[in-house]
Order: structure tokens, then sequence, then C-alpha cells
């Protein structure tokens, strides 16, 4: 992966992503959603399954957002599935970095067999 | 390739040194799991211990942002599976993940550093 690379080696001299190029947390999570919301339809929660379908929605939301084409931002996914089964869960986050550029989004999916939380994180870079 | 990484170079992620904080943070919280699961307190515990990653992880002073995560599950026999990509620069950028295990729960916390 090569986002460093500048087409030509020319300075941008940039500061900041283009309004238009920016990392907006409630776009991102309608991609999250699709990605979710399609794969974990009607799906039980199988543990075999599980490791396969994780890997899987990671790459497609990676993938979807990417697609957002917010090119100045380096793109990090975690995916957890978990079974349901009356057990507490608690998933939480929290980032050193710049509060200005940078942002996240997540999503959570449950039905009456299994959560599926995907958590996004976009790192601004020059 | 021990024990023999280069700890000057604030460019380069050094993952064992990241688990170790991981580890610390983890294990200042549960203490020898001598805690037991309790929802009241669940909150309390991921704060504590993704804030004690970060503090650790500012005092390298390296060129790098973080990510941290931590999930806290009770244990009753239900499958957890965690995954993560990114889409980053391979050969700067790394993430790493830390297990633990207690009597009651389990808890994974994963730490992304990415350089700046």
């Amino acid at each position: 992966m090569e986002i460093g690379q500048k087409d030509g080696g020319s300075n941008t001299y940039a500061l900041e992503p283009r309004e238009d190029k920016r990392f907006y947390p409630s776009k991102v999570k309608e991609e999250i959603k699709k990605a979710i919301d399609e794969t974990m339809k009607d799906k039980e929660y199988n543990h075999k399954e599980a490791e396969k379908l994780s890997i899987e929605i990671s790459n497609r939301i990676r993938d979807n957002v990417k697609n957002l084409s917010i090119d100045s931002y380096k793109i990090v996914v975690q995916t957890v599935i978990g079974e349901i089964g009356g057990q507490g869960v608690r998933i939480a986050s929290k980032s050193l970095w710049d509060d200005k550029n940078d942002n996240w989004a997540s999503y959570t999916f449950s039905n009456h067999s299994l959560f599926c939380t995907g958590m996004v994180f976009g790192i601004y870079y020059e | 390739m021990d024990d023999d990484y280069d700890d000057d170079d604030e460019h380069e992620f050094v993952s064992k040194k990241v688990e170790i904080i991981a580890q610390n943070a983890i294990n200042s919280v549960v203490q020898g799991e001598q805690i037991t699961y309790a929802k009241e307190k669940v909150n309390d515990w991921c704060r504590q211990i993704i804030e004690g990653c970060l503090k650790e992880l500012a005092k390298l002073e390296k060129m790098f942002k973080y990510v941290v995560t931590c999930i806290i599950q009770q244990k009753n026999g239900c499958g957890l599976q965690t995954a993560a990509t990114a889409f980053w620069k391979d050969d700067t950028d790394g993430l790493i993940g830390v297990e633990v295990e207690t009597p009651t729960f389990s808890c994974i916390v994963t730490i992304f550093a990415i350089s700046i």
C-alpha cells in the first residue's frame, strides 16, 4: 500500500483535508452499516464461521470506506462478532491523535443470536 | 533478532514494547484475576485500561498516533471473534493484540499505531 506516494513529486502544501475529502462519520457509518447488514442478515452465530466472517466484514468495510475517496486518510477497521447469551460485553476505544482532522465511526448490528460491531478510525495523513 | 531492536528510532514501531504496555495496563486493573465481572464496573475498567495504555504510549515519545480498543466479555460460554484490517503504510504502521483471561471474563486489547 503506497499512500505516501505523491504523483510527480509535487508538494501540495496542504495542512488540512479539503472539505469534500474529509472523514465524515455519518457517511462512514452508512458504509459500515451496508457491509454488516448485507453480510450478517439472517445469520446465526457459528464459531467456525465467525472468524471468516469477521475478516470478510473488515475487508468489506475497508474497501467501502476507500471508495468514499477520502484519499489522505489512513483507515483502520476492527470488527467484533459475538454470540448473544445474556452475558455482559463492553467495547470501548480511545485515541491519541489530532482531534481536528482525525475521526471515527461505529455501527452495531444485532439479532436474536449474535451481535456485530464495526469500528472505523480515519487518521489524516499528508 | 531477539532483543536486538533499536530503541532510539522515533519512527519505529516496536511491537514487543507496546505489547508489554498493554499487558501491564490490563494487569494493573485485573490484579492477578482477583476481580470478578460486575457490569457497573466494566465501563471503568475499560477506561482505566485504555488510559493506562495511552499514557505509557505517549511516554515513548515516538512519531505515532495511537488508537486503543478494549473489549471485555463476561464468561458464560458464548463465543467472541474480532478481526482488524487497515489501509495504511505497512512498513511503518503496526498493530498488536493482547488477550487476558480471568475466571469470570476475558479482555482483549488492540493497539493500532499510525506513523505521522
